[in-house]
């Protein structure tokens, strides 16, 4: 079996890779690109951590092979900050402590940054549901909902929150 | 955990497609959405040389409705079958199921339906990795001559989890496979086998190409019950459909349990219960319930993770609730 030469659309650039066709996205990005941003956990499709979004829509690079993605516009963690400057939903992320180990930090995000694009002012309900296929092994469930919640609607959601105000002003 | 090694084959149109798989027949292996064979690769339960993709077959991807027929591409995707107004309008019980496979924002985009009733059978013993499975003799799916899930039972118990079968099966809907010499229209309470290591009739050199839902302006709804319900399988679902008659009797009703048996149950008796029933009658879907996980027991077997008396419980239950259901939207027109 020979290796074959792919381009694959990732955060806006192109990137030539060669590999095998039983890669998955997951193992190209991780080790052919060294975008490490994409943790593998479960490997199975269960735990969320290795969510990448392709075409704008969250999936699982870890069950998506690598083939599969020849052709669309692939989306990762380290794609959603624009040079130093952290999107909203990151620095929300961190005001508000979601981060713990930060192992499922990377999949939340990419998950609940497709939510806000197709919803930008959700409810609770609907980011618990989002967010549902996301496990933290933390459990640090609360604090990454307040954070998706105050990205999509800081007046509403927390009034009195001083929190991210000082990185907008 | 990585892939074994195989090779990609990508096929643009249907006939390239249907000209493979007779080419490579059992060597080959469809994959659409990927998030079950993938992983069942990865476990080392399956080892393809060929994997064909359907990738570039958009024209195996449309909801349709046509001559009194709802008809749904297999490819077609989960979430397109849920944002279809049709699917949610006329086939509730299908709209239903499709919502509550795996997480909401994540299989969606890449399972699909006809991946979804084609899935293989699932098992406890069966469905783990390589090292797991190293540690004990080989099973009846896996070869062997034991089953894990009740002793002594000379065959696999392996269980058919799949929601968006059941539902199907509920809605009467007909399957067409296609092949290179020509195509089969079966219905899907006889596509499943009932055989745990083949659940399904499909030919190795047939493909799943329509799904086929007659519109019956019936009232279907679908319950599942799973410990987790973003992730896990089902441990038991019910999907039922009620066809009113013009004195608003029931005339038709189908009651189908899944995730109990080797492949969906149709529930024959506990269905003729309720014919000429009225949609208020809660005494008739008591007893129609019951009547369901009388006949639903004996075909469970300990596989699944919870335990038997209570999956068996619980299938009352659900028929229950989705009779409950179905008759609420009969009420409302």
């Amino acid at each position: 079996m020979e290796k074959i030469q792919i381009v694959l659309d990732i955060n806006d650039k192109p990137c030539e890779v060669m590999i095998y066709p039983n890669d998955t996205l997951l193992e190209v990005l991780r080790d052919e690109l060294d975008l490490t941003g994409s943790k593998e956990s479960c490997g199975e499709g269960v735990c969320g951590s290795c969510t990448i979004q392709m075409d704008g829509k969250p999936v699982r690079s870890c069950l998506t092979l690598a083939m599969e993605a020849v052709g669309t516009k692939i989306k990762t963690v380290e794609g959603l900050a624009n040079g130093n400057e952290l999107s909203d939903l990151q620095q929300s992320f961190i005001d508000h402590g979601a981060v713990q180990c930060g192992f499922c930090t990377p999949g939340m995000l990419m998950t609940a940054d497709a939510l806000l694009k197709d919803n930008p002012r959700p409810d609770d309900k609907t980011i618990r549901k989002a967010l549902a296929g996301n496990i933290c092994r933390c459990t640090g469930y609360a604090k990454i909902i307040t954070a998706v919640a105050h990205t999509g609607n800081p007046q509403d959601h927390c009034p009195d929150c001083k929190i991210g105000s000082k990185a907008k002003e | 955990m990585r892939l074994p090694r195989f090779d990609y084959l990508k096929p643009d149109t249907l006939k390239a497609a249907l000209e493979l798989l007779a080419l490579h027949k059992d060597d080959a292996k469809i994959l659409a959405g990927g998030t079950d064979l993938l992983v069942r690769m990865k476990n080392g339960l399956l080892n393809p040389k060929v994997v064909i993709s359907l990738k570039a077959l958009n024209e195996l991807s449309y909801i349709k409705k046509q001559a009194g027929y709802i008809k749904i591409g297999a490819r077609t995707s989960l979430a397109d079958i849920i944002a279809s107004d049709l699917i949610q309008k006329e086939a509730k019980a299908l709209f239903q199921a499709c919502e509550k496979v795996g997480a909401i924002t994540i299989q969606h985009y890449r399972g699909t339906i006809g991946g979804n009733i084609l899935q293989d059978n699932r098992c406890q013993y069966y469905n783990q990795s390589d090292f797991h499975r190293s540690g004990h003799q080989a099973c009846h799916k896996a070869g062997g001559k034991i089953c894990y899930a009740r002793e002594e039972a000379d065959r696999c118990n392996s269980t058919c989890q799949s929601d968006g079968a059941t539902a199907l099966m509920a809605l009467g809907a007909q399957i067409i496979l296609a092949g290179k010499d020509g195509e089969r229209t079966v219905d899907l309470a006889d596509f499943y086998t009932t055989d745990g290591i083949m659940p399904h009739a499909c030919e190795s050199h047939e493909l799943l190409k329509e799904i086929i839902i007659p519109v019956l302006g019936a009232h279907s709804a679908y319950q599942r019950l799973a410990y987790r319900s973003a992730i896990d399988y089902p441990i038991v679902c019910a999907g039922v459909l009620l066809k009113p008659s013009p004195e608003n009797e029931i005339e038709d009703a189908r009651i189908v349990v899944g995730a109990i048996g080797r492949s969906p149950l149709f529930l024959a008796k506990a269905s003729a219960s309720l014919k000429g029933k009225r949609f208020t009658d809660m005494t008739a879907f008591k007893k129609a319930a019951d009547d369901s996980m009388n006949a639903s027991a004996p075909f469970a077997v300990h596989n699944v993770g919870a335990t038997l008396e209570y999956r068996c419980a619980m299938v009352s239950r659900m028929v229950f609730q989705a009779l409950e259901q179905a008759a609420f939207s009969a009420a409302k027109e």
